[in-house]
């Protein structure tokens, strides 16, 4: 059988969660690769939901926060901005892709996109092939 | 931690789900989970059966937390978390699991689906278990609202909150009231006047001792939450220090309407450089001037009507305008009552007529021989000149659908029948009270079907064709709606308002500050004597970004704590 991916999504109430659903209302069908965490705004996704999604054996993270300019907290989406950059340059140094944390913008009224990015996500994760994140932290804790 | 009790129930949603998920292989694997006492799947959760159930096993189970997967939690929450309440379990120790919205509606049936609704609720259970009973705040409503924008929808919420004795300040950016419809002659179909009805309103409101009147003014800046606005008003002029006051107001209900779509950008119709093609605004004026004429004066003997300028078109806007059907139809009655040997035509896509008492003012429009042509959805009737031995000015091509002909018809005056959009500061209003906007820019409503007023932000309202193209009793309906909403507000004196903020542990704070400058409502103060920063529950939003902030982890997000995600990622992964 082929890889399948699990991404680990973490949605804004207020734009992508909205978004998210609005593709269900209009019946956009995406990959079933993705299991969304609802927050309040992407400012509330702490880098360590990330790393704990990714050392649980996630092969991917996905944040989605309201556009630029739109955030429901006036500029939550602005310390997102910031933080995810950081974390992935942190996480290059521990030899894990790129391509595993991504971070998008979604509106509420973005059901397609939403849908877009999940099936371009699994794409790229099913070419990358499964996170060696876990099995190593399982390894190095064998080995202590 | 001592053992809990939990009862999932997983929603059929009739097939909704169903089809696509098989619930009873999801209930039933729940039912292995840590704590899990009860499992069950059901029809309909959210039915009063569905609630009964929870409420019975609650009592009888002794469940001590409650897992529903089901719709999305913007849907039904309240509904579940209600049903809790009433079995006296506190409110948030209810968790959903979206298995509709982002599961059956989204992926092919299948085992697929199914293990992604398992995950769901094992994510949801794990949740859940963290969860801890919250108590929700109590807070002062104040009676007073401030309503944006004087057009019909704006006056009547304004008329009807003032009428119940509240003070209301109706903010109206122009010099005058009465908004978009004071530019309409006669409104369709029973042909009464728009004049009387705005006069009697405008009167009405401006007389009324509890509505003060804000002209050429604007709302600058909202502060607070529901109940407890704090709105700066500003009165636009040309000084250097224009006029501003700020009040107080309980609840905001934007009412700002839309504009007309600009007929230049069709290039087709000749706008613009044919004297004798205008908008069916300009020619409301004319009406209401009350001379049907052509530029240079004369009478015109062939009069046009085209539909859908605008509206229902993949370049302009795919959404139809809802009104402009009926207003045709009023210009063919009022053309042949002016000028009652003028051959009106009437170039349509397709007739909407779904109004009260529409279809028979349709039927009364044939009856005055007006003659109906319809064209292509992306057809394009073209407009030109006629020649000089025709009888007419114009000629006005089109691919008639019904006869499947190519029809050139005379027309001395063209009436483009222009939709509505959102106006251009659209997205600056929905920044200022924190409200969203669809994909064609029109304010979104909490639910479109269920809650058409309110918006995602708590005491926030919209009424009219701001949220979307929109006649004059719907938007009437839609304003007195909001009222509805605000007054039951009102009449409950307190407010109970979200249960979330932020709190900061003061064993763990470090005193650094960083939050207090992260957070956008100024809700964190720092207490100089303790050196400890401290959250305003009141003023906090519950976005968290302190939370992720803070070095110390000092910071709790009620109901979003990092031991909740936590679980929640472990959940949706195991």
């Amino acid at each position: 059988m082929s890889f399948e991916p699990k991404i680990v999504s973490f949605l804004c109430n207020w734009c992508s969660y909205s978004g998210a659903d609005l593709a269900g209302t209009s019946r956009v069908h995406y990959k079933p690769n993705v299991r969304v965490i609802r927050v309040m705004c992407s400012a509330r996704v702490d880098p360590t939901f990330v790393v704990k999604a990714l050392a649980e054996g996630a092969d991917g993270v996905l944040v989605c926060g309201c556009h630029p300019g739109d955030c429901h907290y006036s500029e939550g989406n602005y310390k997102t901005m910031r933080r995810m950059p950081l974390l992935k340059r942190m996480l290059a140094d521990f030899g894990i892709e790129e391509e595993r944390v991504r971070l998008e913008w979604v509106s509420a009224s973005e059901g397609t996109r939403f849908a877009d990015i999940v099936d371009d996500m699994t794409e790229r994760l099913r070419a990358l092939g499964p996170s060696r994140v876990k099995t190593a932290l399982a390894y190095d804790a064998v080995e202590r | 931690m001592t053992e809990r009790r939990i009862g999932v129930y997983v929603c059929n949603c009739g097939t909704n789900i169903a089809n696509v998920v098989d619930c009873d292989a999801v209930a039933e694997a729940a039912q292995s989970l840590p704590g899990v006492a009860v499992s069950r799947s059901y029809k309909y959760m959210c039915s009063n059966p569905g609630q009964e159930m929870i409420v019975q096993d609650i009592r009888e189970e002794g469940l001590d937390r409650v897992v529903v997967a089901a719709c999305s939690p913007r849907m039904h929450e309240p509904t579940f978390r209600r049903a809790a309440e009433m079995a006296g379990l506190n409110p948030y120790l209810v968790q959903m699991a979206n298995i509709r919205e982002q599961c059956s509606w989204v992926h092919d049936p299948g085992e697929t689906a199914t293990d992604k609704a398992k995950d769901l609720v094992r994510a949801a259970v794990y949740r859940a278990a963290c969860h801890e009973p919250l108590e929700r705040m109590a807070v002062e409503m104040c009676p007073d609202t401030l309503v944006i924008g004087g057009g019909i929808a704006g006056m009547s919420a304004a008329l009807e909150l003032a009428d119940a004795g509240n003070r209301v300040y109706l903010v109206e950016r122009t010099a005058s009231l009465g908004g978009n419809v004071a530019r309409v002659d006669l409104t369709a179909p029973y042909l009464d006047s728009a004049r009387d009805m705005i006069v009697d309103r405008v009167t009405r409101v401006v007389e009324h001792p509890n509505v003060d009147v804000l002209l050429e003014s604007e709302l600058e800046r909202l502060d607070g939450f529901v109940g407890n606005f704090k709105a700066t008003l500003v009165r636009r002029s040309s000084g250097e220090a224009p006029p501003r006051q700020v009040v107080d107001v309980g609840s905001v209900v934007v009412c700002t309407g839309y504009k007309e779509f600009d007929a230049a950008r069709v290039t087709h119709f000749g706008y613009g450089k044919l004297p004798d093609v205008i908008t069916s605004f300009e020619f409301e004026q004319m009406l209401k001037q009350g001379r049907i004429e052509l530029k240079d004066g004369r009478l015109p003997q062939y009069v046009a009507i085209v539909h859908c300028v605008g509206s229902r078109s993949e370049e302009f806007h795919g959404y139809c305008s809802r009104v402009c059907c009926m207003t045709a139809l009023k210009y063919a009655h009022e053309v042949k009552s002016a000028l009652p040997k003028a051959y009106v035509s009437d170039v349509y896509v397709d007739m909407h007529a779904f109004g009260k008492g529409c279809e028979d003012f349709y039927r009364r429009s044939a009856e005055v021989k007006t003659l109906f042509l319809m064209y292509g959805k992306g057809e394009r009737p073209v407009v030109r000149r006629a020649d000089p031995g025709d009888d007419c000015e114009m000629l006005l091509t089109v691919d008639e659908q019904l006869s499947g002909e190519l029809i050139e018809l005379p027309a001395d005056l063209i009436i483009l029948m222009v939709g509505m959009e959102p106006r251009d500061d659209a997205g600056q209003v929905a920044h200022l009270v924190n409200i969203s906007q669809d994909k064609d820019g029109w304010f979104i409503e909490s639910h479109p079907k269920l809650d058409p007023v309110a918006t995602t932000t708590d005491g926030v309202y919209i009424a009219g064709a701001c949220q979307s193209p929109k006649d004059i009793p719907d938007s009437v309906a839609q304003a007195r709606a909001a009222a509805a909403r605000i007054l039951g507000k009102i009449s409950r004196g307190k407010l109970e308002i979200d249960a979330m903020y932020a709190e900061v542990d003061e064993d763990l704070c470090s005193g650094c500050r960083v939050c207090n400058e992260i957070c956008p409502y100024s809700a964190i103060e720092f207490d100089e004597e303790k050196r400890r920063s401290h959250v305003i529950s009141a003023l906090c939003k519950a976005c968290g970004a302190c939370v992720a902030t803070c070095p110390s982890a000092a910071i709790k997000a009620r109901h979003f704590t990092d031991a909740q995600i936590f679980a929640e990622i472990t959940g949706v992964l195991a």
